[in-house]
């Protein structure tokens, strides 16, 4: 038997384990005491990760697309065509573009990105599940200067009060709970903003209930409560904020509660205090603005550079961070630095030996819908981006499509080219958590078929179009990113000698914070009395790695095959004043449009919410537009 | 029958095993962490060490275990059992491992019988390592499967100094030194009784993690715990079945075909009790929906008089692994203490 540690591949926790084979074969999974963050513990997710990688439908050899039908082809032979066809595209002057994806490694996502500007010339590259996690980390960037998180995981347990800001945090990120259980079970106290009452409401000792797109109201209320107690941290205050008595201004008609006072007060008192945010819905710039509400609460209570506590954006999948810090983004470069900056871009040119183009690029889902010609990295774009099955139509009309994944994805069968590429447990490379912590992923067991590491097919790719990839491993790939990002110097071997390794990116300078409230906009009226919300939860059941493992896609996908025609949840009061019962059909009218979708009726939701899960926006995608929350007229059909 | 066996002379037993069989001992990882793992040379076997986090189950009861290999034949479908035998020694477990083991064997071999699971356990010895000491989060004196046992290995070794002490326990440990003879002699009444005085000692020595089944099984048993204690318990669970995949006597399993070579092989796959649609029916109906239902039962199992009568003891061997991998805080002891005083986190 054969155990190698490794990284747990589902969200960002950054937890580890030993993978375990026998024969060839991936047969397990072991927890270790000694990983700095998972301790032993894992979540069901991390005790099942062998599962998809031996049991999913894998793609074994290169396709090409022959007369509408995919077909085996060589190596060279897919390779040539891909070059072939993406360089008529630009010679045509059609635009192209790249897809990486957080389910990818860093050295992935970073060759992804070389490729697209330094081989095709564009900054068309993006990742999926950009759009849903970026608010966030612009909001907390608009305040606190660095993007990059300021927060360890390890650090929840010795915190006194943690504010969570939340979707569902315990069934997210398990480890992030744990933590937060384990600082409860020292005293601590636990805020928490939602308008669900979680499992980790229900465990709260004061939880402030709010709407979809209305945190931001809770977000003021608590910034305000604040300044209303005299309770800022004055050092904080003095030193490092700007725009103190334009937010005092701006905040003094906010509205406060007694609740408010009291969690102000827990906040600003604690020694230490957490800020976990999951990304928040609303309409426009809201969820940015909220992001720099709860960081500019962070800063004022002096919380912000304060070792062991700080923000924590909870990211669902393992490596967005690392795909934001390889510069897979339409306006950023490597290090995560503008892509129109003058230094990081110069340097760029230095080391890839080209002009890079400094014009915005197209964001995924913009991009899906506009260029001719796209290369996907290990992604599914309907089953992660909020327009759902309207990517899959987009994806249909796009003349050239490259799909480089593990498994068999509904977007490989629509592909023109589909290149196999190892999966988790058949790679090396790196992650980094969303606390910023880089850490290997080990190959255990070999690809299957003729499947190779993905960071090798990329770096072919890059030769045919003339630009200098020339890595012996994964390692030497991550020499240049160390070069590319500067932050990512001391990671350049963070699996060397024996042990779990890790190293934390990030910037440590005092910083000037800018100090911001956010809006709070009416969103319902008579006509429209309810909000309708996409759930921010991240869709797992349509992910490979739960789909394709038996336990997992059992516990995720048997709830939803019993609504085929999809749901919106609602709560037990309003059921009742509306004369619904559960599994009956709604209607619901936005200005966008309607849709008639069956009902759950909930006991933990907070009244005037139509709660929409992530897996079924598909069936009210005409109520929201291209929004996450929407005011909406319930009717009984 | 009794033994000792010099220090000196362990390195030449165990070469002497590594003759015929795969030897299975606790080795440290390449992470720091102790593992159960295959070994080659003897000088690799741990002897002071905390019991490793992942159970020695894995060797009778595996994650995934094939059982049966499918191929379609024309119109026909054939179907082929898949034996593991191979003849394996699982050496320096601790006690309460060792008793995890006599469990699981013992469930599967009441009726029906599962061939599979049985096949491959008749093929091991059990070598087990007497606790001197007792680890820090184990129990094992209050579900009586250690630090020393009387009986359920095939041989107990007992560190007396200078020389360990050899019980053997059944054929299968008297095979095992049948080829070194040479090597161990026939205890001393002194050193018979050495051993009694080092479990006293030990049994004196447990740590914080007490675990008294006794109360909590009538409370179980009689349905005599409060709903709302359940309620407020199972918020304090993560579902992530670490209690049951790491328990040494959990055996729940799902199957499931894996395509391989043009055909199946059914395998059997850990599963927990604890996951939400474990229990799911075909028909969508779900008996125990609501995580408390299912901590419910899994404490109903693990220590209800019910079971205690068909299985001679309760469902668990004070290892305290759960304590260490529950991402909650719903671990064994706590939980059981919890009933006992009525009581959760007041």
């Amino acid at each position: 038997m054969l155990s190698i540690p490794t990284t747990c591949p589902f969200c960002a926790c950054g937890c580890g384990f030993y993978l375990l084979a026998n024969k060839g074969q991936l047969v397990g999974v072991a927890p270790s005491e000694t990983h700095a963050i998972s301790a032993g513990r894992l979540c069901a997710r991390g005790w099942s990760a062998h599962e998809a990688a031996l049991w999913g439908d894998r793609l074994r050899r290169p396709l090409l697309q022959h007369n509408g039908t995919l077909g085996p082809a060589s190596w060279v032979e897919a390779l040539d065509h891909v070059a072939g066809r993406i360089r008529n595209l630009i010679d045509t002057g059609k635009s192209v573009g790249i897809l990486g994806s957080p389910r990818a490694t860093n050295e992935e996502n970073y060759l992804a990105g070389k490729l697209a500007r330094a081989g095709f010339q564009t900054n068309n590259v993006d990742f999926c599940f950009h759009s849903l996690c970026r608010p966030l980390f612009e909001g907390f960037e608009e305040v606190s200067g660095q993007y990059s998180p300021c927060m360890r995981l390890n650090d929840i347990e010795s915190c006194q009060t943690i504010l969570l800001l939340e979707g569902d945090l315990a069934k997210t990120h398990p480890q992030a709970a744990s933590s937060v259980m384990r600082a409860l079970e020292s005293g601590a106290h636990l805020i928490t903003i939602g308008y669900i009452r979680t499992q980790m409401a229900r465990l709260s000792s004061l939880h402030l209930r709010t709407t979809p797109g209305n945190e931001g109201a809770v977000l003021n209320g608590l910034v305000a409560s604040v300044l209303h107690l005299g309770l800022e941290d004055p050092t904080s205050v003095a030193v490092h904020c700007e725009g103190y008595d334009a937010l005092r201004r701006e905040l003094a008609t906010a509205k406060m509660t007694e609740e408010m006072h009291q969690a102000a007060a827990c906040i600003a008192r604690a020694k230490q205090t957490a800020f976990l945010m999951a990304p928040t819905s609303g309409q426009g710039d809201q969820p940015r603005k909220d992001a720099a509400a709860l960081a500019t609460l962070a800063a004022i209570t002096g919380h912000l550079d304060k070792p062991g506590s700080g923000l924590l954006p909870l990211l669902a999948r393992s490596n967005v961070q690392g795909a934001c810090d390889m510069g897979v983004a339409p306006d950023r470069l490597p290090g995560y630095e503008p892509c129109d900056g003058g230094q990081c871009r110069h340097r760029l040119q230095e080391l890839w030996g080209k002009e890079l183009p400094s014009a915005r690029g197209l964001d995924a889902e913009t991009l899906l819908q506009s260029v001719s010609g796209v290369i996907i990295l290990a992604d599914d774009p309907p089953s992660v981006l909020a327009m759902g099955q309207r990517a899959m139509a987009a994806m249909a009309k796009i003349e050239f499509l490259v799909v480089l994944d593990a498994f068999v994805t509904p977007t490989v069968t629509i592909s023109h080219v589909a290149l196999p590429i190892a999966s988790f447990a058949e790679t090396d490379g790196t992650l980094t958590s969303m606390e910023g912590r880089v850490q290997g992923l080990r190959g255990t067991t070999d690809p299957p078929g003729e499947a190779r590491p993905g960071w090798q097919v990329l770096a072919e790719l890059c030769t045919r179009f003339q630009v200098d990839a020339s890595y012996g491993s994964a390692s030497d790939v991550r020499r240049e990113i160390a070069q590319a990002a500067p932050r990512y110097a001391r990671t350049e071997q963070p699996e060397s000698g024996d042990g779990w390794g890790g190293t934390w990116v990030g910037d440590s300078d005092k910083r000037k914070f800018r100090l911001s409230a956010t809006r709070v906009a009416a969103l319902t009226s008579a006509e429209c009395p309810h909000v309708l919300a996409r759930e921010g939860t991240y869709d797992w059941g349509r992910d490979p790695l739960v789909s394709f493992s038996p336990t997992l896609s059992r516990d995720y996908q048997s709830q939803r095959k019993l609504f085929l025609n999809g749901l919106v949840e609602i709560c037990k009061q309003d059921a009742d004043r509306l004369g619904l019962r559960a599994g009956w059909l709604v209607r619901l009218t936005s200005v966008h449009g309607d849709a008639v979708v069956p009902v759950r009726v909930r006991m933990d939701l907070e009244p005037g919410v139509i709660l929409v899960p992530y897996a079924f926006r598909d069936h009210v995608a005409s109520v929201l537009g291209t929004d996450s929350i929407a005011a909406v007229k319930v009717e009984q059909t | 029958m009794v033994f000792t066996i010099e220090k000196q002379g362990i390195a030449r037993w165990l070469e002497k095993l590594l003759e015929t069989s795969a030897l299975i001992a606790p080795v440290r990882g390449p992470c720091g962490d102790v593992v159960f793992s295959t070994i080659r040379s003897p000088d690799q076997v741990l002897w002071n060490f905390g019991n490793p986090l992942h159970p020695p189950k894995q060797f009778v009861l595996p994650q995934t275990d094939p059982i049966v290999a499918i191929k379609r034949n024309g119109q026909r479908h054939e179907v082929e059992p898949i034996h593991d035998d191979a003849p394996r020694i699982l050496f320096n477990l601790r006690n309460c491992d060792a008793k995890g083991i006599t469990f699981l064997t013992q469930m599967h071999a009441m009726e029906p019988a599962d061939a599979s699971y049985l096949r491959r356990s008749n093929s091991i010895t059990v070598i087990s390592l007497a606790c001197n000491t007792p680890c820090p989060q184990g129990f094992c004196v209050c579900t009586d499967s250690g630090p020393f046992l009387s009986s359920g290995y095939d041989i107990q070794l007992t560190d007396l100094g200078e020389k360990y002490l050899a019980e053997v326990g059944s054929e299968k440990g008297e095979a095992a030194i049948s080829g070194v003879v040479n090597l161990f002699r026939t205890a001393t009444g002194s050193e018979v009784a050495q051993r009694k005085t080092l479990e006293v000692k030990a049994r004196s020595h447990f740590g914080e993690e007490t675990c008294h089944f006794a109360s909590a099984m009538r409370r179980i048993s009689t349905g005599r715990v409060q709903d709302a204690l359940w309620d407020k318990m199972s918020d304090w669970c993560l579902e992530c079945g670490a209690c049951t995949l790491a328990c040494p006597t959990c055996y729940c399993f799902s199957v499931k075909d894996l395509r391989r070579d043009g055909g199946w092989i059914r395998c059997r796959l850990w599963d927990s009790c604890q996951y939400g649609a474990f229990t799911l029916e075909a028909s969508g109906h779900n008996p125990r929906e609501q995580r408390k239902e299912r901590m419910k039962r899994r404490f109903f199992h693990k220590a209800s008089a019910q079971y205690y009568m068909r299985d001679g003891m309760v469902g668990c061997v004070g290892c305290g692994r759960c304590v260490k991998v529950c991402l909650g805080t719903t671990d064994m002891p706590a939980v059981v203490g919890a009933i006992r005083k009525g009581k959760w986190h007041e």
